[in-house]
């Protein structure tokens, strides 16, 4: 009996016309989601590139390492052109410096504005907007229609159990309406090959994931809807109280929550951070300067040495006063951040379609974490490159403080640094076991919202008026 | 359920004992209402609307439950065993609405396999579809096309199809054109020689003085009225029913 309702939910949808309307509006946005990230991709890897090899390019003809002007780059990620997530709005570079505050600079977004006006196509939209709104089109009037229609009446004039047949509703809405879609999906998934995107064995298992939790969150607005479709006595009236609860899930909630969380935890805004760090450093520039008068060399015959150490020993001294004033600052805004960011994050979840999202770009490597993880490798590379610079200097650069050069090689040309020796900087995107234990809590809420409004939509179901 | 056919039954094969529908606003929709319909007799309640025939048709198919008093479908009481009491009967509403994005031979297909019947072929579909009257050329159409009438014949398809040895009909006629209404009838005359026990809800005094074994009038949720057919032979029906109407008389208790 619960096969024959499946088939028949099957063949109802798939053999409507507004199936197949609505089909070819989302294999194609499928399509286009999956071609554009993929070309993009490719766009922000040449990007990529060009920048690395220009930057290697800025340090020919140089021959002091202190010279340079060396920055690391932040590669494109595969799966950050189908779930972009903020990494358009992360600084794609930064400049090195043996020491100091790094800064992310120059993001997609900053660079290329009209982007950031409407924002890419990709995964979490289509999810998010187009099917669950095509969710939404199929299944708000999947008890009430019947009954409007008239055939309610007719399909309980035989022995069909009422829990066979509200289950038979849902599985049959939800196998036809989730399987022609993974047709499209596959397809995507051969133009991502084609389109020669290097996706990695991880990279595909946390594809399929993103996938797979999409589809938890179309299921959820399956759910939904023939829940709504039960409580409400027309279908008109359901779709409205759908297209609502849409907006509330998709825009409002979202957006309310951002809005409470930055009212209800203060985090200092950066330029009030930098006015406190520059007054900071000019306080300790006078300092060094006022410091310079006490100098006495011992021997007067190694001047110049004895003063680069001089001069060194106090840079030392500076920037890690520096340091530990940035550090502490940079700290406490960062706690601030990141309860604020809690807060937030947990008030959205009461949404499923936020769950998505927020699960969606930790597989993809694109949620809030990007920018920590980021900064996280560039603070270590910055390590190595100081390291890199005291062997090859015995000093390093950065950190706001002057440096005397005086050479001592009369006109004799010093050797061409080779930019080959510098440390590459690599960066790793989150592991698929670090990507599914952030994304797991928001993969088992949209399972929770599923068997809650599931459960809702069954045990209203019994009690329905099938007149 | 075809041996249920061939043998003469004793006992009705639908009956409403006492039956009392008390709306939880307060509406009295059915008030102690008792009738018998035996093997191979069509029953007629005429009325107007609100009368409470569709009530009690969906009392018998349980789509809800009395607030006292009981139907029975081949003596099993309805809201006691709903799922083996439905397997006896089929259903034509008013306004058979199938599926729309079905077409006819589809719709029979889903909703005889409903009814338990598994093991019939589209060739079975479709005889069942010509006795009716639906052309064949209409057979692999969208329902979302077809006429009233069209849709009616799909519906008493469905009903034969099912082959139980009941069936109610829920002002059936209600909106047919004439020869449609005639070809209704006559199909109905077919069913209950084969044995059917049918139950109708009509309008239509004249069809149901023409084809019914017994007429019921019912007025206000009462069965105000309950005569055979040899009973009505010399009685003019349509003055009964505008006496009952307007509740003049009443015998039935």
């Amino acid at each position: 009996m619960l096969s024959l309702l499946i088939k028949k939910e099957l063949k109802e949808i798939i053999g409507s016309s507004k199936f197949v309307y609505s089909f070819a509006v989302s294999a194609l946005l499928i399509l286009i989601t999956f071609y554009v990230g993929a070309k993009n991709y490719q766009i922000n890897k040449s990007q990529y590139d060009a920048a690395v090899a220009e930057n290697i390019r800025s340090m020919s003809g140089v021959t002091d390492w202190r010279m340079i002007n060396h920055k690391i780059f932040l590669p494109p990620l595969p799966l950050a052109s189908l779930v972009s997530g903020i990494s358009n709005d992360v600084g794609r570079n930064i400049g090195m410096q043996g020491r100091g505050e790094l800064i992310a600079k120059d993001s997609k977004y900053n660079e290329e504005p009209i982007f950031a006006v409407f924002r890419f196509l990709d995964l979490n939209f289509l999810f998010q907007i187009i099917l669950s709104l095509f969710a939404i089109l199929f299944c708000y009037n999947a008890i009430n229609g019947e009954k409007e229609r008239g055939t309610l009446r007719l399909v309980f004039s035989n022995a069909i159990p009422r829990d066979t047949f509200i289950l038979g509703k849902v599985l049959g809405s939800t196998i036809a309406l989730i399987l022609p879609l993974l047709v499209p999906m596959l397809v995507g998934f051969l133009l991502l090959l084609v389109l020669g995107v290097p996706m990695s064995f991880e990279d595909w298992m946390k594809l399929f994931l993103i996938i797979v939790t999409g589809f938890l969150l179309f299921s959820v607005f399956i759910n939904l809807s023939v829940f709504v479709s039960i409580i409400t006595k027309n279908s008109s009236t359901s779709f409205l109280l759908l297209l609502v609860t849409w907006i509330f899930f998709v825009l409002v909630i979202p957006k309310t929550s951002v809005l409470i969380a930055g009212r209800a935890v203060n985090v200092p805004l950066i330029d009030e951070l930098n006015t406190k760090k520059n007054q900071f450093s000019m306080q300790l520039n006078r300092e060094h300067f006022n410091s310079l008068s006490g100098f006495r060399p011992a021997n007067k015959d190694n001047f110049m040495q004895e003063f680069q150490q001089f001069m060194e020993k106090n840079n030392q001294a500076r920037d890690e006063k520096t340091k530990s004033f940035n550090e502490k600052l940079n700290r406490e805004r960062i706690n601030r951040q990141e309860v604020q960011q809690a807060v937030a994050l947990n008030l959205a979840r009461i949404s499923p379609s936020a769950s998505f999202s927020l699960a969606a770009s930790s597989f993809a490597g694109t949620s809030l974490n990007l920018v920590s993880n980021y900064r996280e490798q560039a603070d270590n590379y910055q390590k190595q490159f100081a390291k890199f610079q005291q062997e090859k200097t015995g000093m390093t650069t950065g950190g706001g403080g002057m440096m005397f050069v005086i050479r001592t090689d009369g006109d004799k040309k010093p050797p061409e640094i080779n930019p080959a020796e510098l440390p590459k900087f690599e960066f790793k995107p989150a592991t698929f076991s670090a990507a599914l234990g952030s994304g797991l809590i928001d993969i088992g809420l949209l399972v929770v919202f599923n068997i809650i409004f599931f459960a809702a939509a069954y045990l209203r179901f019994l009690k329905f008026d099938l007149r | 359920m075809n041996t249920i056919l061939n043998e003469k039954k004793e006992f009705p094969m639908l009956e409403a004992v006492n039956l009392t529908k008390k709306y939880e606003d307060g509406l009295l929709a059915l008030d102690n209402v008792n009738f018998k319909v035996h093997q191979g007799e069509i029953y007629a309640m005429l009325g107007g609307n609100g009368a409470g025939k569709t009530t009690t048709i969906n009392i018998f198919l349980n789509l809800i439950e009395p607030t006292s008093g009981e139907t029975k479908i081949n003596g099993i009481v309805t809201h006691v065993q709903p799922l083996e009491a439905k397997k006896y009967v089929s259903f034509v509403s008013e306004n058979v609405m199938l599926y729309p994005e079905f077409t006819a031979l589809q719709n029979l297909d889903f909703f005889t396999r409903l009814g338990g019947k598994t093991n019939l072929t589209k060739d079975d579909y479709r005889q069942v579809l010509l006795r009716v009257g639906l052309q064949e050329d209409a057979h692999n159409k969208k329902l979302k096309g077809f006429s009233k009438g069209m849709r009616q014949k799909s519906g008493i398809a469905i009903a034969i199809l099912k082959n139980s040895p009941t069936i109610l009909l829920d002002e059936p006629t209600s909106g047919l054109d004439p020869k449609a209404g005639l070809e209704f009838m006559t199909l109905l005359d077919e069913l209950r020689d084969e044995g059917k026990s049918i139950l109708m809800s009509t309008h239509d005094i004249f069809r149901a003085k023409e084809i019914a074994n017994t007429i019921g009038i019912m007025n206000n949720g009462k069965l105000v009225m309950q005569r055979s057919k040899a009973e009505l032979e010399n009685a003019d029906l349509e003055k009964l029913y505008v006496e009952y109407m307007a509740g003049y008389m009443e015998e039935v208790a």
